[in-house]
């Protein structure tokens, strides 16, 4: 049978793949949004392949962060990179998720919006990117070394809220999702 | 709707059989019978005989009370691929009340840093012998047998689990202890753990010993001599250094006095890396508050700045390639 650790390696392999075009993507159709260097005329073409990209590494990314749990050694989250691992890959799926709907809601305008193409793309470039950074905190606490460790990143640092305040941060975004409901209806 | 179902089941179908499987990764140490012990694959009869022979050696003489050592040996190691191989010291091999505790042995230390009868080993590639020691204090006066026992998958991961067990006990005698005999008190609990960066002070309680000699080893390294200071009659401390890693550090005392001179089993004392531990619910709940701060965040922000359409440039869809 086909072991957990495998199935990690496949899953990750599937969403990190998958963000680093919907990055490419992002930036393609920001550049072309704003008509920089001649590519105002594949601005659908970037458009679709990174929400595509996007949307395809979000279902990976489920399947990658269970696989990882069970073929992680010991039991529990008992170490400070696991943890950020978490924190960030929740993030990143958050930011992503609203880059997906944003677009879902606004269609193709949001490129014609001056504002709007521009925090799309950002967005989008910032959820690649923190995927990117949890796949390396990864391979750190794999195989000891990755790629990004060349800019010192405080793995071993785990910002963690209380409780309390990570409650008040769920209700005021439950809250403000509820009023953004509200008035789009 | 149909596609959510497909995917949904789909998912399910991928990710059921490796949450089923039967612990490829191990349960770590821990107090386990026979057979079923630690990963429980189903019905003993599903398991295949191990090709790997298993040797359990001991002395044939303990006394009652005291500490002696068991060594366990497996050659022709087969293993998964991960290498994970789970052994157990056993007083049979019924597969019931089978530990050696159920006898009435207690088990000071093992040469894996804990104190049960069941050890998951890593065996690293092409390593055909491993072996485990495990100091266990005697029970009363009588014969006892000492069984070994293993079990493990297979390369690929496909057939049945393996199992395998010494062919034959060890027999231990317990006899009581001389009057005179130099031995260590029946109270004394050595250190079995530490952490790395502390040196440990071990403290050694004593009956009819006059003067004490303590050897210390990384283990498998040469044998270093610690300093042993007398505090009073009975009481003895000794230093062991500071390990700079997690590594296993074993050691012994020579125990000198009116009757014979006697030398303690090997303790082995692991040390390990400071814990860390952090309250996982809280981190949970953090994780859940993060997605949907960043998903709100990110919507809001697009919200904020409906300005309308730019019409002054030029509509880049329709200078889209059509294909």
């Amino acid at each position: 049978m086909v072991s957990a650790g495998t199935l990690h390696v496949v899953s990750t392999e599937l969403a990190v793949g998958a963000f680093a075009m919907a990055g490419v993507a992002f930036l393609l159709a920001g550049l072309a949004s704003h008509g920089w260097l001649n590519m105002g005329r594949h601005l659908s073409l970037a458009d679709h392949v990174a929400h595509f990209a996007l949307a395809f590494g979000l279902v990976a990314m489920p399947f990658a962060i269970i696989t990882g749990i069970q073929s992680s050694p010991g039991t529990g989250v008992d170490h400070p990179i696991l943890i950020n691992k978490m924190f960030l890959s929740s993030s990143a799926f958050g930011l992503a998720f609203g880059v997906l709907l944003t677009r879902r809601q606004y269609g193709q305008e949001i490129w014609a919006r001056s504002w709007g193409r521009r925090w799309q793309a950002i967005g989008g470039m910032a959820a690649v990117g923190m995927v990117l950074v949890t796949a390396s905190m990864g391979g750190t606490f794999s195989r000891g070394e990755s790629l990004l460790d060349v800019f010192s990143l405080p793995y071993e640092q785990v910002p963690l809220m209380p409780m309390w305040l990570s409650g008040l941060v769920m209700a005021v975004a439950v809250a403000n999702m509820v009023i953004m409901r509200q008035r789009t209806t | 709707m149909r596609r959510i179902i497909a995917l949904f089941v789909v998912a399910m179908l991928l990710l059921v059989p490796t949450i089923g499987s039967a612990n490829p990764n191990g349960v770590g140490d821990g107090t386990f019978d026979a057979q079923c012990g630690g990963a429980c694959h189903g019905d003993a009869d599903m398991n295949r005989s191990s090709a790997s022979t298993v040797v359990v050696s001991g002395p044939s003489t303990a006394y009652e009370g005291l500490p002696t050592s068991v060594d366990v040996t497996i050659s022709n190691i087969e293993t998964t691929v991960s290498g994970l191989l789970g052994i157990f010291l056993l007083s049979d091999l019924s597969g019931a009340g089978d530990t050696p505790a159920d006898d009435g042995w207690a088990i000071v230390s093992n040469s894996e840093g804990g104190t049960q009868n069941y050890v998951e080993v890593l065996v690293a590639p092409g390593q055909s012998e491993h072996t485990v020691s495990w100091t266990l204090r005697a029970p009363s006066t009588g014969n006892y047998e000492l069984h070994a026992a293993i079990h493990h998958g297979t390369q690929d991961g496909s057939e049945a689990p393996f199992f395998g067990s010494s062919l034959q006990p060890i027999q231990v005698n317990v006899v009581p202890v001389p009057e005179d005999l130099p031995r260590l008190s029946s109270a004394f609990e050595p250190p079995v753990v530490r952490t790395v960066g502390e040196t440990t002070s071990v403290q050694l309680s004593t009956q009819a010993v006059d003067v004490v000699l303590v050897e210390w080893r990384v283990s498998g390294g040469p044998v270093q001599t610690a300093s042993v200071v007398q505090v009073d009659q009975e009481t003895w401390t000794f230093e062991i250094p500071a390990s700079l890693q997690p590594v296993t550090v074993e050691w012994r005392a020579h125990l000198q006095g009116e009757g014979p001179e006697q030398s303690t089993p090997w303790f082995a004392l692991q040390s390990e890396n400071p814990s860390w531990t952090v309250d996982e619910t809280a981190a949970y709940v953090q994780s859940l508050a993060m997605l949907l701060l960043f998903m709100v965040a990110f919507m809001s922000l697009q919200r904020r700045d409906e300005d309308p359409i730019e019409t002054t440039k030029e509509d880049a869809f329709d200078q889209e390639v059509q294909f």
